[in-house]
């Protein structure tokens, strides 16, 4: 496994330029703009009124991520907080978006925070007027660029990142791959596999794996044969059993719980870098119970939040906050040079051509 | 409806027209409703996520033809698929009501387990048991010294499989259910005269339940059409796409792109009215009647020494079908990583205890039965009367609800999930999020089932019975419950079962509609097989089996005891 030790996520101008195009709400910045007093409860600092969001008693809570995930979540915060019954929705990114638009555009507003899997998802929701603006005292514990921009709106709650996989029962250790193109060898025809072009993560990797190696990369790379998934489950599961013996998208936290089940797999991080993506998450815009959002958003950013991200395995997302301990398994966030798309305005211009071509290649 | 003297006034047939009207309006708003929404997001073009949507055109379709090579591997693949489930559900379902097979009860219960087995667990079975690598057959296979795989199931055929042996068996209990109120005299008749058992299969048996056989094949034909699973699991490894893996890649995409997906929907609604205009016209003008006036038993076929064979071609379907894939996910729920030779450390029972750790598990089970309970129980009544009035009255325009009633059965799932999401969100009376807007999803798109198998089964029933009530002076509603309804009765319960059970296996719906306080069991299955392990799908779904499966026996003891009772 190679390490980078100075190639850290704060030196990274993620997401700059572009996200200040996004348009805020006058309105919903002045409100926030009136200070609030800052208690700590259950070892949290929080500006949220915690009497009132008990009074609210409820909170609910929409994700991308999976059932176990969910249920996790809202589990840690109503032990921490017993008078207001979190709940959860789940659904995939963009069905969860569509559900979410769909809604409000009929006048209801139920839901009171939410995750996406995607930046761009987050961005587009804040141009639609979407998030409620908040300022945590959490923030101060995490690097400016996970706050977006202007800070407020979304927080970064985790990250997903990505290196290369392979089955070390079926590779043996001269052939294993140390670079992202070693994975355009020949001997990988038939036995790689990556994701299908719904994955928000695999558009993150061909775009910046394009960058660095130009348009070739991937026309090699499709002559390989690739096997494309749309669950992660079953990518590592087919990896580990040796139906595939490497895989060009290999998710950390996919990584990381097929690793604790017994499978021969290894995490290969070349030094390139490593394509990422974050997690982004925010109180929603005339929530049904502001005062429990606000606290649930301290909640999540603090290190108590935070600590079942990285280590619960249907989470596995290292945190992005200064202070986080190291991952299970030992590394650091800071450890590995992560690869974000620079320019949104040319990420999100690139996505069609990216389905097209990546379609094209995984033959659908 | 009060239980009218027989000597009453013949007032029936206001209270037809009453009836009538009612369930059309109820049927035309539960379908028509959410149609519309799907036709226009079909013609929607501008920023997909803007709703409504800000300009019209016929962007989508023109994109349509991109997809044509999927097109065509639906339809080969559905219509293979649809054969095999045709052909196994019609031989099944003759030996197991017109012969003396053995064991006929057991093996007759055994058949519908695939069909209450949620269908990716099929698909997650055979992949377990047939991938070329490590699948346990060809593990096997390699451990006899072999150098190559045996079979690889991830090819179309094996897909095709999959899919008749989960989706299809719907076959079998529709086909049943029609053979179950087949006068066996005529096919006896046949053989007084000299016909041996097989050319009695074919030239009296087959044309007999004709209509029904029909009826089952344009509805499996679209359930396959529609089928999702079994290409997820086992095409994208091989690189064989479907139309339903194209639209999930629409819908999950970021944006989403629904108005592309809502063409390709409505697109399907021509190939399934073609199906049912061709249905129409091959039945039209003949008589399917077998159940008459004339006092009959069904009665059985003493076929010798042949009843073991008959016996082993059972017991090989029910192998595929429920054995080997229920031991292997079995096998599989209690290992780290499954494979077919586990070392003793690596067997855990953390899968369980996962899914048993799951609130929203526990919640969405009592929801699921709670639901299958309540769409099949209002889901007979409404649907009963939706084919008495395709079939039977003469009311006008019962021609247009049979095209009416197949339009939830014509589009992916997926798909008409969105339509009913927009659709019931502006409803001024407010259902969405809660369990009643689950209840009128699944009465909405289980329509096409209900129909379909009770239509079946009354296209059998000779109306001079209902006319001979009718001259007797017993009104509408007495004579259905006195007449239709009793000899409809292994119609009805068979109805009932099918609804239930799709009912707590529904996937494409549940997904969007459901509410954080209105969640249901299947979609956390699924998700299960997309982000966390094959292990604890196998685990969460082999729970969801047991528990349909015991509730199905309870249901079953109950409506005999109620039988014998009221006989």
């Amino acid at each position: 496994m190679s390490k980078r030790g100075d190639h850290g996520f704060s030196r990274r101008l993620l997401l700059k330029g572009a996200l200040a195009a996004a348009t805020i709400p006058a309105t919903a910045r002045i409100a926030s703009a009136q200070a609030r007093k800052v208690t700590t409860v259950q070892g949290i600092q929080t500006a949220a009124d915690v009497a009132k969001a008990e009074a609210e008693g409820e909170m609910l809570f929409y994700t991308h991520d999976s059932d176990p995930a969910g249920a996790a979540i809202v589990e840690a915060f109503s032990k921490d907080f017993p008078k207001i019954k979190a709940s959860y929705l789940r659904a995939q990114n963009g069905a969860l978006y569509a559900k979410l638009l769909a809604e409000r555009s009929a006048g209801r507003f139920t839901v009171d925070a939410v995750q996406f899997s995607e930046v761009s998802t987050a961005i587009d929701f804040q141009k639609k007027g979407g998030y409620e603006h908040y300022e945590s005292p959490q923030a101060a514990a995490y690097p400016a660029d996970a706050l977006g921009t202007p800070a407020g709106y979304f927080f970064f709650s985790g990250i997903d990142f990505v290196g290369i996989v392979y089955n070390s029962e079926k590779v043996p250790a001269a052939e294993a791959p140390k670079t992202w193109k070693d994975l355009l060898k020949p001997r990988w025809r038939n036995v790689i596999s990556c994701k299908q072009s719904t994955s928000g993560m695999q558009f993150v990797q061909w775009f910046e794996l394009k960058k660095i190696y130009g348009d070739d990369y991937w026309k090699e790379f499709g002559k390989l044969r690739p096997h494309a998934f749309d669950s992660r489950a079953q990518l590592f599961e087919r990896l580990a059993k040796g139906e595939e013996q490497a895989t060009i998208l290999g998710e950390w936290a996919g990584y990381q719980l097929v690793k604790d089940r017994g499978a021969p797999v290894t995490f290969v991080a070349p030094e390139e870098g490593l394509p990422a993506t974050p997690l982004a998450t925010g109180i929603v815009s005339k929530a049904a119970h502001p005062e429990a959002a606000r606290l649930f958003l301290d909640w999540l950013m603090s290190p108590k939040g935070q600590t079942l991200y990285q280590t619960n395995k249907f989470l596995y997302y290292p945190s992005l906050r200064k202070d986080a301990p190291p991952m299970p398994g030992g590394m650091k966030l800071a450890d590995y040079k992560l690869l974000f798309p620079q320019s949104m305005a040319e990420y999100e211009k690139a996505h069609p051509t990216y389905v097209k071509e990546w379609n094209a290649m995984i033959g659908l | 409806m009060p239980a009218v003297a027989l000597f009453g006034k013949p007032a029936a047939a206001p209270a037809q027209k009453v009836v009538g009207a009612v369930v059309t309006v109820i049927v035309g708003v539960l379908v028509l409703y959410p149609v519309v929404y799907l036709f226009q997001a079909a013609f929607a073009t501008g920023d997909p996520n803007v709703r409504p949507p800000q300009s019209y055109g016929l962007d989508n379709f023109a994109l349509l033809p991109n997809y044509s090579e999927i097109m065509l591997n639906t339809l080969a693949v559905s219509a293979a698929a649809a054969l095999m489930a045709l052909v196994f559900g019609f031989v099944i379902a003759w030996i197991l009501t017109r012969t003396n097979v053995p064991m006929r009860g057991a093996l007759e219960q055994l058949m519908a387990v695939p069909y209450y087995v949620t269908p990716l667990l099929g698909a997650l079975a055979w992949s377990l048991l047939g991938s070329p690598e490590s699948g346990f057959i060809n593990q096997v296979w390699r451990a006899l010294g072999a150098k190559e795989a045996l079979f690889d199931v991830t090819g179309p055929i094996g897909i095709a499989w999959v899919m008749a042996l989960f989706e299809g068996s719907v076959a079998f209990v529709m086909i049943s259910a029609v053979m179950k109120s087949m006068d066996p005299s005529l096919e006896e008749a046949s053989q007084v005269i000299g016909a041996g058992r097989f050319r009695t299969m074919v030239r009296v048996t087959l044309p007999l339940v004709a209509p029904g056989v029909l009826g089952a094949a344009i509805y499996v034909f679209a359930e396959m059409l529609g089928s999702f699973s079994a290409a997820l699991v086992l095409g994208s490894p091989n690189r064989f796409y479907v139309i339903t893996t194209a639209i999930y890649q629409l819908v999950s995409q970021y944006p989403p792109r629904l108005p592309l997906a809502a063409a390709m929907g409505v697109s399907l609604f021509v190939v399934m009215f073609a199906m049912i205009f061709l249905y129409r016209r091959l039945t039209r003008g003949r008589s399917f009647v077998t159940v008459s006036g004339k006092a009959f038993r069904p009665r059985v076929m003493d076929v010798g020494r042949f009843r073991w064979v008959l016996f082993a071609v059972c017991a090989l379907y029910l192998i595929m079908s429920v054995f080997l894939p229920m031991a292997t996910l079995a096998l599989a729920s209690i290992q780290r990583l499954a494979t077919a030779f586990p070392h003793p450390s690596d067997f855990t029972l953390e899968h369980y205890r996962t899914a048993f750790s799951l609130n929203a598990v526990r919640s969405a089970m009592g929801n699921s039965l709670l639901l299958g309970f309540m769409t099949a129980t209002i889901g007979i009544v409404l649907t009963g009367l939706v084919a008495w009035i395709i079939q039977r009255s003469r009311l006008p325009g019962r021609a247009v609800l049979e095209y009416i009633v197949m339009f939830p059965q014509a589009v992916p799932r997926l798909v008409f999930a969105f339509g009913m999401m927009w659709a019931w969100l502006v409803f001024p009376i407010p259902i969405y999020g809660t369990l009643w807007l689950l209840l009128i999803a699944y009465l909405t798109v289980f329509l096409p089932l209900g129909v379909r198998t009770i239509s079946g089964v009354l296209v059998q029933l000779d109306k001079s019975l209902e006319e001979c009530g009718e001259v007797c002076g017993a009104s509408w509603g007495y004579r259905l419950r006195t007449i239709t309804m009793p000899l409809l009765r292994p119609g009805l319960i068979a109805a009932w079962l099918l609804i239930f059970v799709a009912s707590v296996r529904e996937l494409g719906a549940s997904i969007l509609l459901m509410g954080p306080n209105s969640k249901v069991l299947t979609p956390a299955i699924v998700e299960a097989f997309f982000s966390s392990s094959s292990e604890l799908t196998a685990a969460m779904a082999l729970i969801q089996t047991v528990v349909v499966g015991l509730v199905m026996l309870l249901f079953l003891t109950i409506s005999r005891r109620a039988a014998r009772l009221g006989a």
